[in-house]
């Protein structure tokens, strides 16, 4: 494990199509990443330049495999596991447009991805009590009410409502290596405090993020250790937190131009 | 009439039919019963010629009788008050005691069928039962409303055919629950259920049938109201090789209401059909209908449903029907005719008749969180069908969940 702990992602030469026959299209052309332990690094870019096909590529999801490249998680290849084995191995992602789940209460279905991922794992499933102890926890930090727990996942949620369950799933999950795809879109400042605060409080050495944003005021709550521009399909710029405030000011347009 | 003369009147028997003209020549003559099975052999066992049996054909499911062997084993607990009413596959099995505001008549000659014309299964059901010696017709009397429910079971294990049948008279503001569950085992069956709703009488009926590969069963209810009964239906079907659970609804007084209720999974090579027919022959009555079913490769479902609302009656009916199925597999058959016939101007009827397949982003959604595919799609197709057992006797609404949760999980 020592081994690999300074790049707990790390991406090679990853590439990858969507669509099919001829409304096929490279959207990733050689993107090459890593993530140390620890980390958290944030991707920017344009709307449209493939930040959420990379976040569905690292989850498995159908239809957005990898065409080249490789990408590792620990040292373990992320793109020859099931969905739900890379979600046991730690992988998370907060969706940008989460999923109805009609008639699975939210209780029911957090409880059932643990266990399922303890499964996995060969450890025990957690006991009701300590679930429901840490669920009460957990909602009270993101203030989430008990009565939210309680309805179908998603289902008549608002948009604010959504990304908060997401930061919750998360918090309860506590993955090693989650992935933000623009949590920040549809939260109001409030909000937005209460999410950045959780996702801080996940912050550890042995975990990593990559927080997927479109503007800079998340990262103002979410200090990220680098900050990275994703467009043409592959990483065109890296930098600090400072590459952030850069973008904000001057656009995508300038550093394209900068770079191209 | 001679039997000789009954037979005649099958245009072409099978050799399922002969088996049962020959039975039919056993029991005594009566004229009930010969106007029954008469109704009967107008088709013989239906089959896919027939309209109402394009899709369900007991011809084909039935050429021949023999004792099923495969068993569904699919049970539920009996409820800890439940008054206990088993048929065996012959004769009926009462509690030795029984609350007052119940009484049960065994009855030893054929009783009349109405509309036997339209229903030759339950047709077949009233001319073969009325048995002199071996008691196979129950009608049962509510004159107060019984708290524990009545549990009809109905085990036909090592038959090669069974019939049934059972009527209860619900008296004025009486109210009676009754929990069936049909185990199936004989090759051929057929059950008749009757409900006689009086002025402000209350009945609610769960039923859970599960029968065997080798046998083809139909389960018939006819359920008639006066003015401001209620009445709540709720059915959980996994088939048999040809299974029919039939109900029919009729308002003879205003502000009666009923729900219907049903949910159908039939596994591989199991065939289960729902139909029904609602006549609302009183105004100011209000039907609910929601059926769901899922169904794997190789399973096959049938969903027909008719409300039928006459000029001169029906007006101020509110009616429903809602059918919406889930194949879960490429090989998945359903077949479905919702049919609403309206002839009355005030009303408000609705349907929806839909079916699909599980949400693709859903079940992504669930497995990125760790839940794997087969779990999460059984996750998703209980969510589904739950909201259909929803109005099941509280005594047995766990078991019938648990029941669609282990199929599920193992069509997963
Ligand atoms: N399933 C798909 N089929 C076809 N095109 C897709 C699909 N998913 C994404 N795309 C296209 O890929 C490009 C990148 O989309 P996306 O990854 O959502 O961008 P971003 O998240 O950076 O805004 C867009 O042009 C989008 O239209
Ligand atoms: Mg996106």
């Amino acid at each position: 494990m020592t081994l690999y702990i300074r790049g707990m992602l790390k991406l090679d030469d990853l590439s990858a199509r969507v669509g099919e026959g001829d409304e096929a299209k490279t959207i990733l052309n050689g993107l090459s990443l890593e993530v140390p332990a620890g980390e958290v690094h944030a991707i920017m870019g344009p709307n449209g330049a493939g930040k959420s096909t990379l976040s569905y590529v690292l989850t498995g999801r159908e239809g957005y495999e990898a065409s080249a490249g490789s990408a590792m998680l620990e040292g373990e290849d992320l793109l020859a596991m099931e969905p739900e084995e890379r979600a046991a191995k730690g992988v998370f992602l907060s969706f940008q447009y989460p999923v109805e789940i009609p008639g699975v209460p939210v209780m029911t279905f957090v409880r059932a991805a643990m266990n399922a991922q303890r499964k996995a794992r060969g450890e025990d499933e957690i006991s009701a009590p300590d679930f429901i102890k840490k669920a009460r926890e957990v909602g009270a930090k993101l203030k989430i009410d008990a009565d939210m727990l309680k309805r179908p996942v998603n289902v008549g949620f608002s948009g604010g409502e959504k990304k908060r369950l997401e930061i919750f799933q998360m918090m309860m999950i506590e993955p090693r290596f989650a992935i933000l795809d623009e949590t920040d879109s549809g939260l109001d400042i409030d909000a937005l405090k209460t999410v950045a605060d959780g996702v801080n409080a996940l912050r550890s050495p042995d975990r990593a993020m990559l927080v997927i944003t479109h503007y800079q005021r998340l990262l103002d709550h979410i200090r990220p250790d680098k900050v990275h521009v994703l467009a043409k399909g592959r990483i065109i710029k890296t930098g600090g937190p400072e590459l952030a405030e850069q973008l904000e000011s001057e656009g995508y347009d300038g550093i394209l131009g900068e770079v191209l | 009439m001679t039997l000789e003369d009954v037979r005649n009147q099958f245009t072409d028997p099978t050799p399922a039919d002969l088996q049962l003209i020959a039975r039919y020549g056993e029991l005594p003559d009566d004229a009930r019963r010969a106007r029954a099975f008469e109704a009967f052999a107008k088709s013989g066992l239906p089959n896919r010629r027939m309209e109402q049996w394009k899709w369900t054909d007991f011809r084909a499911g039935a050429s021949s009788l023999e004792t099923s062997s495969g068993k569904a084993n699919v049970e539920l607990p009996l409820p800890d008050n439940a008054l206990l009413l088993r048929f065996d596959g012959k004769r009926w099995h009462l509690p030795e005691k029984l609350p007052t505001g119940l009484n049960v008549f065994e009855k030893t000659e054929a009783q009349a069928l109405g509309n036997a014309e339209e229903l030759p299964m339950a047709a077949l059901a009233a001319g073969l039962t009325g048995h002199p010696k071996s008691i196979d017709i129950l009608q049962v009397e509510v004159t107060a409303s019984i708290e524990q429910p009545v549990f009809l079971d109905f085990d036909f294990a090592g038959r090669e055919m069974a019939f049934a049948r059972i009527a209860f008279v619900v008296r004025p503001q009486a109210r009676i629950d009754v929990i069936e569950q049909h185990r199936g085992g004989a090759g051929l069956s057929s059950t008749i259920i009757e409900f006689g709703l009086q002025k402000g009488a209350q009945a609610s009926r769960t039923l859970l049938q599960a029968g065997g590969k080798e046998e083809a069963t139909a389960v018939t209810a006819a359920i008639s109201l006066e003015e401001n009964a209620r009445f709540k239906q709720t059915a959980l079907g996994f088939g048999a090789k040809v299974a029919r659970i039939e109900t029919r609804v009729s308002y003879n007084g205003p502000n009666a209401t009923a729900s219907l209720n049903a949910a159908y999974l039939p596994a591989p090579g199991y065939h289960v059909d729902f139909t029904s027919n609602v006549w609302h022959g009183a105004e100011s009555c209000t039907t609910r209908q929601l059926t769901k079913g899922a169904v794997p490769d190789g399973g096959r479902g049938v969903f027909q449903g008719k409300f039928h609302v006459p000029r001169t009656v029906g007006q101020h009916t509110d009616a429903d029907m809602q059918h919406k199925a889930l194949l879960l597999e490429d090989g998945a058959e359903v077949f479905a005719k919702p049919e609403l016939e309206i002839y009355a101007d005030d009303v408000e009827c609705a349907h929806g008749n839909t079916s699909g397949q599980l949400d693709e982003t859903a079940l992504f959604y669930m497995r990125q969180r760790g839940i794997p595919k087969a779990e999460a799609r059984a996750l998703l197709t209980e969510a589904f069908i739950v909201e259909a057992l929803a109005t099941a006797h509280d005594a047995v609404k766990d078991a019938l969940n648990e029941a669609s949760r282990n199929f599920l999980r193992r069509e997963g």
